[in-house]
């Protein structure tokens, strides 16, 4: 395979910005879970999250035949919006309800809802802006528990443009297809290494740094992308794959971020790790055959582009690394947004 | 004469098109996909038989006449359908003419079921007459929609990535028995087109 021609990908570039610009980690899932304390009684913690001091505006709004045990507790963190509540449910307890989330069809971002009865059995769910409610369901195996999270890590990629768009310069830069095989897993295996560290408490990175460092990964492959046109080397254009590791690195905490962020409950951790990164992979990896794909086929109908066209990826890539970068490091000393 | 015909063919097509967008008023929606509009869009386009279809049935047929065919299919379309969607997006109240559809199934199957030799000029008029009068029902559709710029944006770019794969697919055909199972696509299509056809008599 010849190096993946950079004339075409201003198209998928442009499109990319237009679909998520400026959102990348900021959609991170809001929080709902359900303990039984008690038959047909039960804890409730309900967390949005916060950012740049601004809450998501989803409420949660339980059954009308629920009440309240106690007093709720509320907690305002430094990331997100704590709500604690202890309800009955009735006799029946939440089975066949539905649990509803006004706001969140104006949001971007999704609910992650699990449930835990007392008789061992769990559930999990993510309830997206399109349905924005839940009937709790009185059962679910595992295999549905790690389809919720695959279908998490596939949205996460398909929503997080900077992760593609860090692809994407990456695509640009690779010259055949064993490079290119080297770069992908470079990329897969140091972001797996920091999602798990991460995920599992090991390491912990605040988000607003990182999101700016990840931003800042992007902008750093700009100039390599033009340098690469120019026909000039440097140890990126010659080693790919070491950059694809280094900085998966840092993009393998972002989606751990996206992961954890939801607060979830440990003993699911490892299901939802795997199910997450096998989702991240999909995703990853449909991009990139979506890119070669509509490469080859435009060598096949022996698509010419202009001068400026030809141009634009690279500088695609490194404008939006730097607008972003500065976006985010604003965000990181407390600008407005 | 016949090239003075020739080169009006688009001017005659847009006119037919302008009267047909006219007569009726229409009815759509956009996918929700609850990952923002571009992705609405796109998934809009996927999940919607009457405009995916006659758009691969164009990209086949494309195709099965050369890279140059091809080509000139996955830029006029996608631009076309563009244009279209933004006229559309002020148009709120048009309704999709049932026996339209089904004549985009019949036609554009049918060409391609007969490996019909059209020329660049006629598969340009059709990429366009197509985009425009797709473009306009989707764009009239999502016009209620605050980001339905964005959501068309979306839906383009899957159009253009359809385009690229089906046509560069069939142009790297060369097994003849190949480019009969792509005819044979078209025959399915122009059935469907078909019984759209017979169903839209039916219920009228």
């Amino acid at each position: 395979m010849s190096r993946v021609d950079s004339r075409f990908v201003w198209v998928v570039a442009c499109l990319l910005l237009a679909s998520t610009a400026a959102s990348a980690h900021e959609a991170r899932p809001a929080y709902l879970e359900i303990k039984e304390i008690a038959p047909g009684q039960f804890s409730v913690l309900w967390r949005t999250p916060v950012l740049a001091g601004m809450r998501l505006p989803i409420v949660l709004k339980l059954p009308d035949d629920v009440k309240n045990l106690r007093e709720p507790n509320v907690q305002e963190l430094s990331d997100s919006f704590v709500e604690r509540r202890w309800i009955d449910a009735g006799p029946t307890g939440l089975a066949g309800k539905r649990i509803e989330f006004p706001g969140l069809q104006l949001t971007i971002t999704d609910v992650l809802v699990r449930v835990e009865l007392l008789d061992g059995r769990k559930w999990t769910a993510i309830i997206h802006p399109s349905q924005p409610w839940v009937e709790i369901a009185a059962s679910q195996t595992w295999l549905g528990v790690a389809g919720t999270y695959i279908v998490q890590g596939v949205r996460h990629i398909l929503f997080g443009a900077d992760h593609m768009l860090f692809v994407l310069g990456l695509l640009l830069i690779v010259k055949d297809r064993w490079m290119l095989l080297k770069t992908v897993t470079g990329f897969t295996v140091a972001h797996s290494i920091t999602l798990a560290i991460a995920t599992l408490g090991y390491a912990e990175v605040p988000v607003l740094p990182l999101n700016a460092a990840i931003a800042l990964s992007i902008l750093f492959l700009g100039p390599e992308i033009v340098r690469s046109w120019r026909g000039e080397t440097s140890f990126t254009i010659r080693h790919p794959w070491v950059v694809a590791f280094a900085f998966g690195l840092l993009h393998g905490f972002g989606f751990a971020s996206a992961l954890t962020s939801a607060g979830l409950p440990r003993h699911e951790l490892p299901l939802a790790l795997v199910s997450f990164n096998v989702g991240v992979e999909f995703g990853q990896l449909g991009f990139i055959a979506l890119i070669l794909a509509l490469e080859r086929s435009f060598r096949i109908l022996e698509v010419r582009w202009p001068r400026w066209a030809q141009l634009l990826p690279g500088y695609t890539v490194g404008s939006l690394g730097a607008f972003w970068t500065v976006q985010r490091v604003a965000l990181l000393f407390g600008g407005s947004r | 004469m016949k090239s003075t015909s020739r080169f009006h063919l688009p001017l005659y097509a847009f006119i037919v098109l302008a009267f047909v967008m006219c007569a009726l008023p229409v009815d759509a929606h956009l996918y929700s996909t609850g990952m923002g509009p571009f992705y609405d869009g796109l998934m809009h386009f996927l999940i919607s038989p009457e405009d995916i279809v006659p758009v691969l049935a164009l990209a086949l047929l494309a195709g099965l006449r050369g890279a140059s065919y091809g080509r000139r299919a996955l830029f006029t379309l996608p631009v076309a359908w563009l244009f279209g969607g933004l006229a559309g997006l002020s148009a709120m109240t048009t309704r999709p003419h049932p026996f339209i559809a089904a004549a985009w199934f019949l036609m554009l199957g049918g060409l391609l079921a007969a490996d019909a030799k059209v020329s660049l000029r006629v598969t340009t008029a059709l990429a366009a007459l197509l985009g425009v009068y797709h473009g306009y029902l989707d764009g009239a559709g999502m016009g209620q929609f605050e980001t339905a710029s964005v959501g068309l944006l979306g839906l383009v770019f899957a159009i253009f990535v359809l385009i690229a794969l089906a046509a560069a697919f069939v142009v790297r055909l060369r097994a003849d028995w190949a480019r009969i199972a792509v005819r044979v696509a078209g025959s399915w299509i122009a059935a469907s087109g078909l019984l759209m056809l017979g169903w839209a008599v039916r219920t009228r």
